[in-house]
């Protein structure tokens, strides 16, 4: 579809339809850490369990990164908490997953499942845990 | 200190707050500092402290980072330089020679620039440098100070032991002599010699002092045993490619008596060091000739030292007096001297820097080829001339196409510019200008550099990819177009708006005194550069064409006839069937430099330790060598195989004779404390060293010095002959090529400096009227136009063309009559103080000043008459219809 962008002056092309939503295989896996922790996610704590969870440590700013971007793709949303001691008054940025985040994932899953069952000799029967 | 305690490093902190964007810095500053606190209870402070900076770095994102803000300023600079490149777009012949004019500035400068800097670096790479001093002797003989680096042979060692503040010294033996310098070289399972430079002997020690870089072989151990020799790897790789060199054998000259041992290779030293050999021969166990190793009265050893880094090296000059107390004198008097404490106490000691050795050793004696520190300045003063002959054009130019600008700026303060804002607008005009002269600049450079390397004698090459490089030119750059923007930037800003736009402006008459004595300053530094080159062109052909009392026409000189030494006799014979050879002789001692000198003190018979010494040559010739070198003989006569007591006489030369004071020479005889000779002839004076110096004692003997044959030849075809010369050489020497080269070649390579001064001078020149025609073809138009309605009213009224020239040239021509009369005394000046190093030297006279002006003067001519004409021969109509 085609929309004018009345700040520009200029067309562009934007995608509603899901099938063209890309989600990165590392936004994915933030993604999913914001949706566990169900709103108390913020960047050290993000890393933290992407550290536990997954395995692997990256650095804070790419999690920054990879947040900024899914905020801006509309899959999180984020609030600011109180102020805190332990990052000298600082307040946290939280995220929680919105409703396109959660459909986002869905589709991912759903995607994947379907690719799977369509390996042969492999049972279809997996597990997402 | 506790602040910092546990605080994360400050900087890293402020750069973070600098960068990031105000929305994200909270989330992202308090994320960094959570982490920080927990890693200092996991890690401790330093880890967290690093892990801080480096996430605060990895943060530095093109999503973090704030945006460059559109303001005021930032939108008037954009809109400045798009006016500053309509500018240059619009008038192209005029930004061209502005452009060009000022990037042959830039040209020079940048190569001047890369040479200084080679230059300056000569020496200081080593890790000790401030601690390395090269030792010199300083002979106080009446007054008159004889500097050199040689001192005896013992003295390295006996300072060493004396002087606690002197940690090592170490010597080395160069110069052309028992196998130094130059050499026949082979390996000895290989029969092909090929010809070598860059042989030295070196103490173990040197080698250490010097810091040269062992590649293979025992480094501790190097050289330690006799007869070995350390190669470059260079020559390694030329000698045993592929195979390890270390332990293989070197054959000198096919001396199968002394074949010399590879020890070690070494890397291959550094360009820019005045240490340049390529085979460092052992001096351990090394002995010249009986007692060499302990004469305290032959100087012949370069000596290094290293000092103690406490050391004050002024109070171990004056302490190393007592060397003279303690050896010099006894040794003097245990070999008989008669004047052994006033030879020695006429000695003193220097220690000159390592680093100083390159550039500061014009008065000093020694083997090395070297730079020179007043070239350095002179080429940096040349540098800066051209630059700001550059310059001047530069504003010359934009202030005389003032009034063009005249009415822009006054409809730009009527729309309410300020004059700041002009100023601004003026000076990022000039900036663009000087950017795009640099990189025109730069590329000039760069075409010119192999020319440049060439007669500068160097291997120099663009730095681009050191750091300092391309950010320092875009620096200069800017700055020079800032330098040379302002005055035309606020002589243009300040015009009154009333004034210009009613079109009363005086037409840019006001700055005419500036004008002129610029262009005086650029035709006075053009002149004196015309008027060097001349004197100095003067000056090398009055070298060339000297008369030497030697006939150095037609003399072919075979080198490296050592290695087939039993032999020569017979090649000379066989070459002496050549009907086209008249004459050949062997002696390693020729009239041009390279070839063997050495200094003897002479007495008259019996009075060894009486009088003082006379201080000349002795050379060993044969029975052909006057003849062959066409010395003319002005009293008794030449040897003789006639007469076997000619093996007793020696021919001395008019100076020797003036010295020795006898009335009648003939018969007397002269001693140098081993030999003892009597006078059979008197020679001309020769020349046998540079013109720089007064010709000196000199006396011949006859004896074996089978070095090198020399050929007087008479014939057209030259290259014919040297054929048939080969054909005999290959005959007796099938294993060495013939090398070969002609007395007057050499004589003129002695030269190679001066002709070199003569073609850096002769481009600069050329630069500087490249430089000065630009500005002065520049001006001239903007005359020419400025007074188009002058000339229309004047030809409808019947001037004739000739007339309009003369009247657009007349006053051009004054300014360069009056460079002229500045130039004369500058360029004198200058040139007497070149010439005086040179004991035979041309007057400088009237001829290259007049040379000088008249060129001068028919270069300005051509360049204003190039203008002058065309507005002289314009349809006047053209000028007049408009308004």
């Amino acid at each position: 579809m085609m929309y004018l962008c009345p700040a520009g002056h200029r067309y562009i092309f934007q995608n509603l339809n899901m099938k063209g939503i890309h989600l990165g295989e590392f936004e994915e896996l933030v993604l999913l850490i914001v949706a566990i922790l169900n709103g108390e996610a913020y960047g050290v704590k993000v890393m933290g369990d992407l550290k536990d969870q997954s395995g692997r440590s990256v650095n804070i700013s790419a999690v920054h990164a990879a947040l900024r971007r899914l905020e801006k793709k509309g899959f999180v949303k984020s609030d600011w908490s109180e102020a805190t001691t332990e990052r000298g008054g600082r307040r946290k940025r939280l995220f929680s997953i919105t409703a396109e985040g959660k459909k986002a994932l869905e589709q991912v899953r759903d995607t994947r499942i379907k690719l799977w069952s369509q390996i042969p000799g492999f049972s279809s029967n997996l597990s997402f845990s | 200190m506790n602040q910092n305690r546990n605080q994360p490093p400050k900087w890293a902190d402020r750069f973070l707050e600098w960068y990031c964007r105000s929305e994200l810095l909270e989330e992202i500053q308090g994320d960094v500092y959570e982490l920080f606190y927990v890693r200092i209870q996991d890690r401790g402070l330093n880890v967290a402290r690093r892990r801080f900076v480096w996430d605060v770095l990895r943060s530095f994102r093109l999503s973090t980072i704030k945006g460059i803000r559109l303001n005021h300023s930032t939108m008037l600079l954009k809109s400045n330089i798009k006016i500053a490149l309509r500018q240059i777009l619009k008038q192209k012949v005029f930004s061209f020679i502005k452009i060009g004019g000022f990037a042959l500035g830039v040209a020079v400068c940048l190569l001047i620039g890369l040479f200084i800097k080679e230059e300056l670096s000569y020496d200081k790479h080593y890790d000790n440098v401030d601690r390395m001093y090269r030792l010199i002797a300083v002979f106080d003989e009446d007054g008159d100070f004889n500097t050199q680096v040689f001192l005896p042979a013992p003295f390295a060692q006996a300072v060493v032991e004396d002087y606690p503040e002197i940690e090592k010294a170490g010597r080395f033996w160069g110069g052309e002599s028992f196998r130094a310098g130059n050499n026949q070289v082979r390996r000895q399972d290989k029969p092909v010699n090929s010809f070598e430079k860059g042989f030295i002997y070196i103490d173990p020690e040197l080698v250490k002092i010097l810091e040269i870089q062992i590649l293979q072989g025992d480094s501790a151990k190097v050289l330690s045993e006799p007869n070995t020799i350390l190669i470059s790897k260079q020559k390694a790789e030329k000698y045993f490619p592929d195979e390890d060199p270390i332990g293989k054998t070197l054959i000198l000259n096919d001396n199968l008596q002394q074949p010399l041992k590879i020890a070690g290779v070494m890397a291959d030293l550094p360009v820019n060091s005045h240490f340049q050999y390529d085979f460092l021969m052992t001096l351990a166990g090394q002995e010249f000739w009986q007692g060499e190793q302990q004469s305290w009265l032959s100087n012949n050893y370069h000596t290094y030292v290293m000092l103690h880094p406490e050391a004050d090296p002024k109070a171990v000059e004056q302490d190393l007096l007592s060397v003279i107390d303690r050896y010099y004198i006894p040794n003097a008097q245990a070999a008989g001297m008669s004047d052994a404490v006033g030879y020695s106490k006429q000695i003193s000691f220097r220690l000159q820097p390592i680093s100083d050795i390159h550039l500061y050793s014009e008065d000093i004696s020694d083997t090395a080829k070297h730079g020179d520190i007043k070239v350095v300045w002179l080429f940096g003063a040349i540098a800066i001339v051209i630059l700001i002959l550059a310059c001047i054009n530069f504003i010359n130019l934009s202030t005389a196409r003032s009034a063009n600008r005249a009415k822009e700026v006054g409809l730009r303060k009527v729309i309410g510019s300020f004059r700041e804002d002009l100023i601004n607008q003026f000076l990022t005009e000039s900036v663009a200008y000087s950017i795009f002269s640099f990189i025109l600049g730069i590329f000039i450079a760069w075409m010119l550099l192999p020319f440049f390397n060439a007669i500068a004698d160097k291997e120099l090459t663009f730095p681009w990819m050191e750091w300092w490089f391309l950010p320092s030119l875009l620096i200069s750059s800017i700055l020079i177009g800032v330098i040379a923007g302002i005055y035309p930037a606020f002589y243009l800003s300040s015009f009154r708006p009333i004034s210009v736009l009613r079109g009363k402006l005086s037409r840019g008459s006001k700055s005419l005194g500036l004008r002129n004595s610029l262009v005086v300053f650029q035709f006075t530094a053009t002149i004196v550069l015309l008027v060097c080159t001349f004197v100095i062109f003067r000056q090398m052909n009055f070298i060339l064409n000297k008369k030497l009392g030697y006939d150095k026409e037609q003399v072919v000189i075979l080198e490296g006839a050592y290695s087939i030494r039993e032999k020569v006799p017979t090649l000379k014979q066989e070459l002496l069937q050549l009907p086209e050879v008249k004459h050949v002789t062997v002696s390693g001692f020729l009239p041009v430099s390279g070839t063997f000198r050495n200094n003897n003190g002479f007495w008259k018979e019996g009075r060894t330790n009486i009088d003082k010494g006379i201080y000349g040559q002795i050379w060993d010739v044969d029975h052909d060598y006057i003849k062959t070198m066409g010395i003319q003989i002005n009293k008794g006569r030449d040897f003789s195989i006639a007469m076997p007591t000619d093996s007793q006489a020696v021919i001395i030369n008019e100076s020797f004779a003036t010295e020795l004071g006898f009335e009648d020479p003939l018969g007397q005889r002269i001693t140098n404390g081993g030999g003892l000779w009597q006078i059979i002839g008197v020679v001309e004076d020769f020349h046998f060293s540079n013109l720089k110096e007064d010709i000196g004692s000199l006396c011949m003997i006859i004896r074996d010095n089978p070095v090198t044959l020399s050929l007087k030849v008479n014939t057209g075809d030259m290259n014919g002959l040297i054929q048939q010369i080969t054909n005999k050489w290959d005959a007796f020497s099938p294993n060495q090529a013939i090398r070969y080269s002609f007395l007057d070649e050499s004589y003129a390579n002695m030269y190679a400096d001066v002709q070199r001064t003569g073609k850096i001078f002769s481009s600069f020149a050329l630069l500087a009227i490249l430089v000065a025609c630009l500005g002065l073809f520049g001006l001239s138009t903007f005359m020419a136009e400025q007074r188009s309605k002058e000339m229309g009213i004047r030809k409808v009224l019947g001037a004739s063309v000739f007339q309009i020239i003369q009247l657009l040239s007349r006053h051009f021509l004054l300014l360069v009559f009056i460079s002229l009369l500045i130039a004369i005394p500058v360029a004198w000046y200058l040139m007497q103080a070149w010439l005086k190093d040179y004991a035979y030297r041309i007057n400088i006279g009237w001829q290259a000043f007049v040379l000088a002006g008249i060129l001068a003067l028919f270069i300005a001519c051509l360049t204003i008459s190039f203008q002058s004409f065309r507005s002289a021969t314009a349809d006047p109509v053209r000028a007049l219809r408009s308004e």
